[in-house]
């Protein structure tokens, strides 16, 4: 049985900041349509997906923090759909993925989400359905958008904020040769758009810029840098990190967001694009243009720049955990020709183990990456503390995405808060489809 | 086949990336092949035998674009009492389909143009065409080389163009262990085929080990079952690809987590 058959047999930028609906439903603060629509990403390349509200990123929901939201989605497509509210400490049912239990919305059916957003932040909304060998289905479309919950009271220090949501499209299986098959992608676009094709980020000299960036990518990790221009890590998954640091570039893996503030001070037109040439072409890049400078956007390579979470985290050692639960994750190999499939404790989902949590207790996740992929792991509903990385001892540092290096170990603690069906896994889409989830419960 | 045992390989239409190289030695060694005339140190057309030489060919494969390479070769032959000798050099361009093209299999095309010394093959100067059609579903592999060739030099030149096709299946036992048959042949004239006796025909049953994306490892051991073919050889091919497209050069980007 795989995750398919499980499924079956359960069965803008700155502008966006003012929230854009389509026909709002009656009662409900924000409406989703979900339809199939054409999205022009650079002049004369039309990409044929599923979006929310017919534009890409969906609609940007900024909503105050603790206030209760009414969400009604319309599934104007063929097949039944749902949305996840990623990064939300929200109740199973509505939590939007199929195996906690949350309902799919029929094919021209209507579901109403009823929730209170927290914890504040840079959170997001995406499909949560199965893809397998179609690679124009799930998080390989368009269905993604910004969620951005407003904190009770905003220290923030900055002049102009401005949402980035990056993006793969064109998916195909790739590679192959001496490694498995992967995904591959034609083209690359952030906010929608191939670099050069959509309006710049305009901003003054003078002026700090908080960026929030999305990797809303189903299959890949990006790599950013801004041209000259330092980027100041204020949060990571919406979440404030303990130790404030500035750097060149950053990292994304699929799902993984971080906050950046840019003081603008090199006045000219720049690329604040992907720091690999080639997913620049493909169009991973957008322009960012000082008032009065005219000319050629120009890109400026950053130094070598190599991520590390470490960092950004307190080297204090973290509160002990009450219970460990060890992971090891593996994959299996099907064949040169197609995608592997994903082992965690030697068990592909729907058949891994259902590990028990009691309500209160803090658990560490004591994960083993044995396989030769990088995992940006995912725990719905709750946050989880990275408390070590290959064997260094962390804390303070908040996220719900995690990249657990190939051959290497991480460790992330969480409280169990919010009983109900939880769904952890791998958020590469080719991983989840083919294995690499397990649930945990409530007991 | 245009270098006869020296470079005994089923093509794939994958392409060398750009700013990488593909370093291979071909070492084929002929337990039974073609010997000498009585009396002479040359066999009938006035070549060196083939009987118990080992044949090592470098090849040297530079990738140009995301769907072109350029590959040079250089043969060479031990024998006993010949010590060894440069055989000759080929030259061998090749563009593929590229990836954005989506189509449902790989196929790229390869053309040769090269000589060998008279006393390695009576025909020297060859030009070699080579469509390359593949398909990796699962864990099986197919290709197909409907490859044609052509004399300028030598007695084969009256014969024109001579199909030679070469095709690959395989099968992925394990990630590392890929295991095969390949099939070599020279069925002589286009439209005009030799008879069965005087085509070229060679089984391998082969093993590829993919123990890394930069060494490519291949064992093989053919037999000939006609008469103008060798009749067992064994083959290995080794390689090892050199990047050097600097992924740790600034403005490049790793991750320590």
């Amino acid at each position: 049985m795989n995750r398919r058959r499980f499924l079956q047999g359960c069965a803008a930028m700155g502008a966006a900041s003012a929230l854009r609906l389509n026909a709002k439903s009656p009662g409900a603060d924000v409406t989703l349509t979900i339809a199939p629509m054409q999205l022009e990403i650079a002049s004369g390349k039309t990409i044929h997906t599923v979006a929310y509200n017919g534009q890409v990123p969906g609609p940007l929901i900024r909503w105050p923090e603790g206030k209760p939201i009414i969400i009604d989605v319309h599934n104007q497509t063929g097949t039944p759909e749902t949305v996840h509210w990623h990064g939300l400490w929200v109740p199973s049912n509505v939590d939007g993925a199929m195996e906690e239990g949350s309902p799919m919305i029929q094919p021209q059916g209507s579901y109403r989400y009823s929730f209170t957003p927290r914890p504040a932040g840079f959170r997001w909304y995406h499909t949560h359905t199965f893809a397998g060998h179609n690679l124009k289905k799930a998080t390989y479309s368009g269905q993604f958008g910004c969620f951005y919950i407003e904190p009770k009271e905003n220290p923030g220090n900055y002049d102009h904020e401005i949402f980035l949501a990056l993006h793969d499209w064109n998916a195909y299986m790739g590679g192959g040769g001496d490694a498995s098959m992967d995904v591959a992608y034609d083209y690359s676009t952030i906010n929608g758009k191939m670099l050069g094709a959509g309006e710049p980020i305009r901003v003054r000299e003078g002026q700090r810029v908080l960026f929030h960036i999305l990797n809303a990518s189903a299959t890949l990790t990006h790599w950013l840098a801004c041209s000259g221009h330092v980027m100041q890590v204020i949060a990571m998954d919406g979440n404030p990190v303990p130790m404030v640091k500035s750097v060149q570039a950053i990292r994304l893996a699929p799902a993984e967001r971080i906050d950046v503030v840019i003081e603008m001070k090199q006045p000219g037109i720049w690329i604040f694009g992907e720091t690999r040439d080639d997913y620049r072409k493909a169009g991973m890049g957008i322009v960012l243009e000082y008032a009065g400078q005219q000319g050629e956007p120009k890109w400026m390579a950053p130094p070598e720049v190599l991520w590390d979470y470490k960092p950004f985290a307190s080297t204090k050692r973290a509160v002990e955990a009450d219970e460990l639960i060890p992971l090891v994750f593996r994959s299996k190999f099907t064949g040169h020709g197609d995608f592997d499939h994903w082992l965690i404790n030697g068990k592909s989902f729907p058949k891994t183990d259902t590990v028990s949590l009691k309500e209160g207790k803090r658990y560490r996740l004591v994960m083993k990456n044995e396989s030769m992929d990088d995992h940006p792991v995912h725990l719905h509903r709750h946050s989880f503390e990275v408390t070590n990385l290959d064997g260094v001892p962390l804390s303070g540092l908040m996220k719900d995405v995690v990249v657990v290096r190939a051959r290497s170990t991480a460790e992330v603690d969480f409280v169990a808060s919010n009983p109900g069906l939880t769904l952890f896994h791998c958020h590469q889409q080719s991983h989840m489809d083919f294995g690499f989830m397990m649930l945990f419960h409530y007991v | 086949m245009a270098q006869d045992n020296y470079e005994i390989q089923v093509y794939g239409s994958d392409t060398v990336a750009p700013k990488n190289t593909m370093l291979e030695l071909h070492s084929n060694f002929t337990v039974n092949g073609s010997k000498p005339l009585a009396g002479s140190q040359y066999t009938a057309d006035d070549t060196y035998p083939t009987n118990h030489a080992e044949h090592e060919t470098v090849e040297i494969t530079q990738g140009l674009t995301s769907w072109s390479e350029v590959g040079f070769y250089i043969f060479t032959s031990e024998r006993s009492g010949q010590g060894i000798q440069w055989v000759g050099d080929h030259i061998r361009p090749r563009v593929r389909a590229p990836d954005s093209w989506h189509w449902p299999v790989g196929v790229s095309l390869s053309t040769e143009l090269g000589y060998v010394r008279p006393r390695f093959s009576a025909d020297t100067w060859t030009w070699e065409i080579r469509p390359i059609v593949d398909k990796q579903i699962g864990r099986w592999y197919f290709a197909f080389n409907p490859a044609l060739e052509r004399s300028f030099h030598g007695p084969g030149v009256s014969k024109g163009v001579e199909f030679s096709p070469n095709v690959k299946v395989s099968y992925d036992f394990t990630r590392v262990i890929t295991g095969g048959l390949e099939y070599y042949a020279s069925y002589g004239r286009l439209w005009s085929f030799d008879s069965f006796h005087n085509q070229q025909q060679q089984f391998f049953p082969a093993i590829d080990l993919n123990v890394s994306p930069n060494w490519e490892i291949n064992f093989g051991v053919g037999v000939g079952p006609t008469a103008s073919t060798d009749h067992l050889i064994v083959k290995a091919i080794l390689g090892r690809r050199f990047d050097w497209s600097g992924h740790h050069e600034p403005g490049s980007s790793a991750s320590t987590q």
